[in-house]
């Protein structure tokens, strides 16, 4: 990275600017518990600012029950979406049946081997027989239609919207934060109006995973575009290209290995809708889960979150894989180029023919499927006997020490006071934009009618991530420090980021109790992988000529760690814990489903219950608080770079 | 030559799909002749699988339909139903709300008739708790064993452990109006609340909790219903202002409209549908304490239990 040189620069500096700004913020934090002190419970939000959009979407909602049948807007709008995309879920789920199960293995390797490679092949050949084996077959495959035709979508919308905002800087301006939007209105909020508007089942299910998933494929693409150097733009520009000869030939080749990260991520967002979209009745993987929850069988829920996660790392190695490929790489023999794809493809449709012949039946053998569910049942029953009075213990300081005061000063303090002191942070931490920016937000979840859910909710988002940022910090630096501790917790952080949360909700729950304790465990362990692996990412990133000189000085390891590494790698420091609280924002929905109440309890009762103004006046609220957040964290992460 | 492998690689990928979409077309037309499709409502209680079970069994190999199961929570299967989605739910708990949009004002939805089963939603305990306290079966002595329930989460309160969100609840309000020195801890799930129950009893610690028959959790432990002032008709029409236990349930089916013209032999078998709880309670308790397979328990079922099924069959 080339910002290595100026950030050392800014770091040996004595007496940066950051003790400086950070004593400001103590000061901030410090008044602001004397105003608690001193007022506390003596200015609620006062209900007169309420502007009432909760009473309006809740009209809007049965304007909509009672007019979906004879409005045009339905007969001739989302009526025609919703079949579309049930249709295409529909032939997709049925192309995999009809191929059979020796079928769908076939293609799958042959394609993979063709795309990313024999390793992959051999990968994904794994994956599918893990899905037979587990007893998942039919589910994994309704599953996998789901995901192939929503991606699809995403990507036919996404990459476009993407190229243009890779050229035009005023559209990535407008497009940046309808996508932050998107991303940080939590997936439980948009179910009810895509139930609304498009019907149950998989039409409803492929518009929330395709709205959720289409960021990371528009932003993704504009870096890619926009990082094509000038150089090669300018050379075929003078040699008299047109500006769609300069696209298809120059910029598109040159970007494409980012935009098929573009594709990669753009799926494992995709993924993580799995179970989200089995509440609305996709069916599939997210099915069995939900299920068996329902009659607290963990072992069974397990099984098929493991089957989630052996889906989400085989499609994230093989387009990993194949956007690593260069021309180089790749196979150069004729036979290699063409005869071995060409016996692949025979082979495949051999494959599907005797498949069909052979078995009329189209399911996996049952005979050769193991159940992994009651050993796992009995090692959950096995902890909760066992280690109970010490989560008690964790659970009651962790109640009484930290959420109950935090959550006091939050949400008995003056109001004017707290808002006072986001745009003080934000001022100190970000300057007079982000002071701005997170003010209004903050002031926000209050005009929407619910600031004191927003502010326990962001008590315990507080609580989660600095927990989150703590324990990834170390693991962070512990795995930049051992590449043998990198290589074994690999695994462990993909399927701690791809297992759904409503796996290892319960157990959870059966440790330490219904509440905000599980609700932010659960929280943690959903963030730790992004904020270690970019801690890991940060410190492995600090130039190795820093370290030899202070190593030739004579620092220790230790040393070397907090006088060299870490002030090194401030910046990507920073950027992990900004990732690390949008992480934990993410899972406030969830956190919900195991007593977390607040703003997390109004979208899942909203969606439950028909109350549409507050399910979605409380995810609009959760927007502004991941804002808000952002927007500091960011700032503060800017501040540090300079 | 980028071009000519492009075109190569292309065509042989069109082979592919069109071989497929073939096969898969012959596929679904073939499906279509087999018989018509019931599209039911899959609600996540154990007790309602258990009814889905049984007539999905009886539809399958009884009638010869086709049964495609959508799991889906209550609220939203009722306008899958008014969206034409889906068919039957197979038993609803009252939603007077939905009620009057769909049925009385809509009439996109009818009442399909009882199912035979007697809901009951209600605060319990566990029985030790009353062996020990005999008199908190009464709401007016909650208030003086407020501090036995009193846990972190619910501070210098006692806490109140509520249920599901999706199921109907007045608990918030029921607190309030009654003056309880209690405070709600939205478990959020049932599966959350399931785990958190079973936890304290097997610590036999106290708990004070939102749950409901027929269910399966009855086989497995021993709990009590507080008695909470009577249920007297309308007393819980303002849900802001209720003070009152809640209605014994006579749960029911609901149909789409047009299920009931076009559904034929599978309407009037589901017309016919009507078991006690404890013919619902040994199907769910196979499901969810044997950890049987949804189509064997139905079939445990119907195979001894003709006399009761023979009468939903259509003639």
């Amino acid at each position: 990275m080339t910002t290595s040189a100026p950030r050392a620069a800014a770091a040996v500096r004595p007496g940066g600017r950051l003790p400086h700004r950070s004593v400001w913020a103590v000061g901030v934090l410090a008044v602001l518990v004397v105003g608690y002190a001193a007022l506390h419970g003596a200015f609620p939000f006062p209900s007169g600012l309420d502007i009432g959009l909760s009473p309006r979407l809740d009209a809007a909602y049965q304007w909509v029950v009672h007019n979906r049948d004879v409005s045009p807007l339905f007969l001739y709008g989302f009526n025609y979406i919703s079949v579309g995309l049930g249709s295409l879920v529909t032939i997709v789920d049925n192309l995999l049946t009809a191929f059979t199960w020796p079928g769908v293995v076939a293609v799958g390797v042959v394609v993979a081997g063709r795309v990313a490679g024999w390793r992959m092949a051999v990968v994904t050949a794994v994956a599918f027989g893990l899905f037979g084996v587990l007893g998942l077959w039919d589910d994994s495959m309704t599953t996998l239609a789901l995901m192939l035709s929503s991606v699809l979508i995403a990507l036919i919308i996404g990459v476009p919207l993407g190229i243009v905002a890779g050229r035009v800087d005023r559209f990535q301006r407008i497009v940046t934060p309808i996508l932050d939007f998107m991303q940080t209105m939590p997936s439980l909020a948009y179910l009810m109006p895509m139930v609304l508007l498009f019907g149950i089942g998989t039409p409803a299910a492929s518009v929330a995973t395709v709205v959720y998933a289409i960021p990371p494929a528009v932003r993704i693409t504009a870096l890619a575009i926009r990082g094509v150097p000038p150089a090669a733009v300018e050379a075929t520009t003078s040699m008299g290209s047109t500006s769609s000869q300069l696209l298809f030939k120059v910029r598109l080749p040159l970007a494409r290995r980012t935009i098929l990260l573009a594709v990669n991520q753009t799926i494992m967002m995709a993924m993580s809708m799995v179970v989200v979209a089995s509440i609305i009745g996709a069916g599939g993987l997210g099915d069995d889960i939900y299920q068996a929850l329902s009659k607290v069988n963990v072992g069974t829920a397990l099984q098929a979150g493991l089957a989630i996660v052996v889906l989400a790392v085989a499609l994230d190695r093989v387009t990993n894989a194949a956007g690593r490929r260069t021309k180089a790489s790749a196979p150069r023999t004729t036979w290699a180029r063409y005869g071995l794809p060409g016996v692949g493809v025979v082979a495949a449709v051999a494959a599907i023919v005797v498949g069909r012949v052979a078995l009329p039946d189209e399911a996996f053998p049952d005979s050769a499927s193991v159940s992994i569910a009651a050993p796992v049942n009995d090692v959950v029953d096995w902890l909760q006997g066992h280690v109970g009075g010490a989560t008690d213990a964790i659970t009651r300081v962790l109640v009484d020490g930290v959420f109950d005061p935090l959550r006091a000063v939050l949400t008995d303090s003056p109001w004017w006071l707290v808002v006072a002191a986001v745009v003080a942070l934000g001022a100190v931490l970000g300057g007079y934009r982000v002071a701005i920016t997170s003010g209004v937000a903050v002031l926000l979840t209050g005009l929407l009618g619910v600031w004191s859910s927003s502010m326990d909710t962001l008590s315990q988002v507080i609580v989660a991530s600095v927990l989150t940022i703590g324990i990834g910090g170390v693991i962070g630096v512990a795995a930049a420090r051992s590449d043998v501790f990198a290589a074994i917790i690999r695994p462990i952080l993909d399927a701690m980021q791809t297992m759904p949360a409503f796996v290892y909700l319960i157990p959870v729950v059966a440790l330490f109790d219904a509440g905000r304790t599980p609700a932010a465990i659960a929280a943690v362990i959903y963030a730790l992988p992004v904020v270690i692996r970019l801690v890991n990412d940060g410190v492995r990133g600090v130039s190795r000529t820093a370290v030899e000189a202070a190593t030739a000085l004579g620092s220790n390891r230790w040393q070397l760690l907090f006088k060299v590494q870490l002030p090194l790698a401030r910046a990507s420091l920073l950027v992990a814990m900004n990732q690390g609280i949008m992480m934990v924002l993410a899972m406030v929905a969830i956190g919900a489903l195991v007593g977390a109440g607040a703003l997390g309890y109004g979208v899942v009762f909203g969606l439950a219950q028909n109350q549409f103004g507050l399910g979605m006046c409380s995810g609009l609220a959760i927007v502004f608080l991941g804002t808000m957040l952002d927007r500091i964290s960011q700032g503060a992460a800017r501040a540090a770079r300079h | 030559m980028n071009y000519r492998r492009g075109l190569r690689r292309g065509t042989a990928l069109a082979m592919v799909v069109v071989l497929s979409a073939g096969c898969a077309a012959k596929t679904t037309s073939g499906a279509d002749s087999g018989g018509k499709t019931v599209n039911i409502a899959l609600n996540s209680w154990v007790g309602y699988e258990a009814d889905a079970a049984v007539v999905s069994y009886l539809l399958e190999h009884e009638l010869h339909y086709k049964v495609k199961l959508t799991q889906i929570d209550e609220q939203p299967a009722w306008q899958a139903l008014d969206q034409g989605t889906l068919d039957v739910i197979l038993e609803n708990w009252g939603h007077a709300d939905l009620v009057k949009t769909y049925i009385d004002q809509k009439k996109t939805i009818v009442d399909g008739g009882l199912t035979g089963n007697k809901g009951v939603i209600g605060w319990y305990v566990p029985k030790y708790v009353v062996d020990q306290h005999p008199d908190i079966t009464n709401w007016k002595n909650l208030n003086k064993y407020a501090s036995l329930f009193r846990t972190p989460e619910s501070g210098s309160k006692g806490q109140f452990l509520g249920g599901s969100p999706s199921y109907v609840t007045n608990d918030k309000a029921l607190i309030k109006n009654l003056k309880l020195n209690y405070q709600i801890v939205y478990a959020g799930s049932e599966a959350a609340e399931i785990t958190q129950v079973k936890k304290l009893y097997k610590e036999k610690k106290p708990a004070l909790f939102y749950f409901y028959t027929p269910q399966w959790l009855f086989n497995q432990l021993q709990m009590v219903k507080i008695n909470l002032p009577k249920y007297t008709n309308g007393c819980d029409a303002d849900p802001k202002k209720v003070a009152c236990d809640y209605p014994a349930y006579d749960l029911n089916k609901i149909f789409r409209k047009g299920f009931t013209k076009t559904g034929g032999k599978a309407y009037q078998f589901l017309k016919n549908f009507h078991w006690t709880n404890k013919d619902q309670n040994d199907v769910a308790g196979m499901i969810a304490n044997q950890g049987m397979d949804r189509d064997a328990a139905a079939k445990k079922w119907v195979d001894t239990h003709k006399s009761i099924w023979q009468a939903w069959i259509p003639k």
